[in-house]
């Protein structure tokens, strides 16, 4: 499964990046996300790309690891807009045959793979960048509650446990002939629903232990899993970088204010 | 069924967050009206863990093969719980392999957790409406009705924010008639995840029915 792949999010570096401070770091580039999301205009896509390049330089993050990570869910964008150019928009600008590629239903594409690029880019520079403890007590400061904090530590360090038990019972499963002998597709159903009625109710029963274990250490008497205090001195990168970055967030704002008004 | 970043304008992904915000602060009401809500948090999480990885098993409808969304039978396990479980797999989701979206977490949470919530609200009417039938009958019913339910609100949900969403400069009937003929398609999935939804909980009453009624 597609998790498996993605087990190492967060490498270690010296790079400006890495030393921004949590919080702005988070701050600052959800705001360029959304500014992006913001935009309508082909014309600013190709900033908006430029920039988030120029920040993934920044970052000293490996081209490997966005090449590594970019085709599970460029997938999905190539499904969703794909088709477009082919058939929406009537200015023609090629035809073979009956396929016709339009001019309308081509920007609208490039339009969103490039949000889409520029978006998804910015979110793999802070997790690559950032360990995901930090982010979690940066959001835990910004007011998230406990129990959201709390269950997304446990749902993430459980995740990968998870997924491996699923590999093993999915192995035995082809052991003992899933897959090999000839079944109908209900006895394939019955199968499958066994094989994840069994893993949610591991699941349940470590989950009981896990929180036994919990309360042993001191879990529900004022302590919290994720506790705060993430904040690190608001060194000069970080002043610098939180600046430009949201300077670039409010210039696309401007810029798509600006053009829509043409 | 995700929703990805650069698909919807802005102001679509700012008031999802705003309805995600409203919907988190009041399931966590309900939540901590219970007697112990910490008790809850491992169970949820792990579980949460386990529908994140669940989904990912790919079930056979000839001539291709399907994944399930689950947000009906997760509904039916977790109740309020299973409000923050989806908020939480569908964070994971965006930022560990990319799937979904970090500017679209709010909407694609309300398509999915939404209907999940509605979804447990039906599995819990089998208390007052399946008397009169055997209790697997009843369970298997409204087991059914969840999932497909949970599903199908979700399935309404994403094209009704395409559908609504679509640039001025497409044309807007082929557009449409594209999306109706892929909102039909999704019929049988909805179908494939009642009877999965089924499968499990009648697994669960056979061999761990605290499990359905915590």
């Amino acid at each position: 499964m597609a998790i498996a792949f993605h087990t190492n999010i967060y490498l270690p570096g010296e790079s400006p990046i890495h030393r921004w401070a949590t919080r702005p770091k988070l701050l600052s580039l959800l705001a360029l996300m959304f500014a992006i999301a913001l935009v309508r205009h082909l014309v600013l896509v190709p900033w908006a790309l430029a920039i988030v390049a120029l920040i993934y330089g920044c970052s000293r993050l490996p081209l490997t690891y966005l090449l590594r990570r970019l085709p599970y869910p460029g997938l999905f964008i190539v499904a969703m807009v794909g088709l477009l150019p082919w058939i929406s928009g009537e200015t023609v600008i090629w035809q073979w045959q009956w396929f016709a590629l339009r001019l309308e239903g081509l920007q609208i594409a490039a339009l969103v793979a490039g949000r889409f690029l520029a978006i998804v880019i910015t979110g793999f520079i802070l997790l690559g960048t950032t360990p995901f403890l930090d982010i979690l007590k940066a959001l835990r400061s910004l007011g998230l509650p406990a129990l959201l904090t709390d269950m997304t530590l446990l749902t993430y360090r459980y995740l990968y446990d998870i997924a491996g038990q699923l590999a093993t019972m999915q192995q035995a499963m082809r052991l003992r002939g899933y897959g090999i002998f000839k079944q109908t597709v209900r006895q394939q159903w019955g199968w499958l629903g066994a094989l994840f009625g069994s893993l949610l109710l591991r699941s349940y029963e470590r989950s009981q232990r896990v929180y036994k274990a919990m309360c042993l250490r001191g879990y529900g008497q004022g302590m919290n899993l994720s506790n705060t205090g993430v904040s690190r001195p608001l060194n000069g990168v970080t002043r610098l970088a939180t600046s430009l970055t949201l300077v670039a967030a409010f210039s696309f704002v401007l810029g798509e204010w600006i053009l829509s008004r043409l | 069924m995700h929703i990805p970043d650069g698909i919807l304008p802005a102001q679509v992904c700012v008031g999802g967050y705003a309805i995600a915000g409203g919907v988190t602060w009041y399931a966590l009401r309900q939540i901590h009206k219970t007697s112990d809500p910490q008790a809850e948090i491992p169970k949820a999480a792990l579980l949460a863990a386990t529908f994140f990885v669940g989904s990912s098993i790919n079930i056979p409808l000839p001539p291709a093969s399907v994944h399930l969304i689950l947000n009906g039978l997760l509904g039916a396990l977790l109740g309020w719980y299973a409000w923050p479980a989806i908020l939480i797999g569908l964070f994971l989701q965006a930022v560990l392999i990319g799937h979904g979206g970090l500017t679209t977490l709010g909407v694609n949470a309300a398509m999915i957790g939404i209907p999940a919530l509605m979804a447990h609200q039906l599995f819990q009417l089998r208390h007052q409406l399946g008397q009169a039938f055997r209790p697997s009958w009843s369970l298997g019913i409204f087991s059914f009705l969840s999932g497909a339910m949970g599903l199908g609100l979700t399935v309404l949900i994403f094209f009704g924010l395409i559908i609504f969403t679509l640039p001025s400069t497409l044309d807007q009937t082929t557009e449409q008639t594209a999306l109706m003929a892929l909102l039909v398609a999704h019929i049988p999935l909805i179908f494939v995840e009642g009877i999965f939804t089924v499968l499990l909980t009648l697994f669960l009453l056979r061999v761990k029915p605290e499990l359905l009624e915590s």
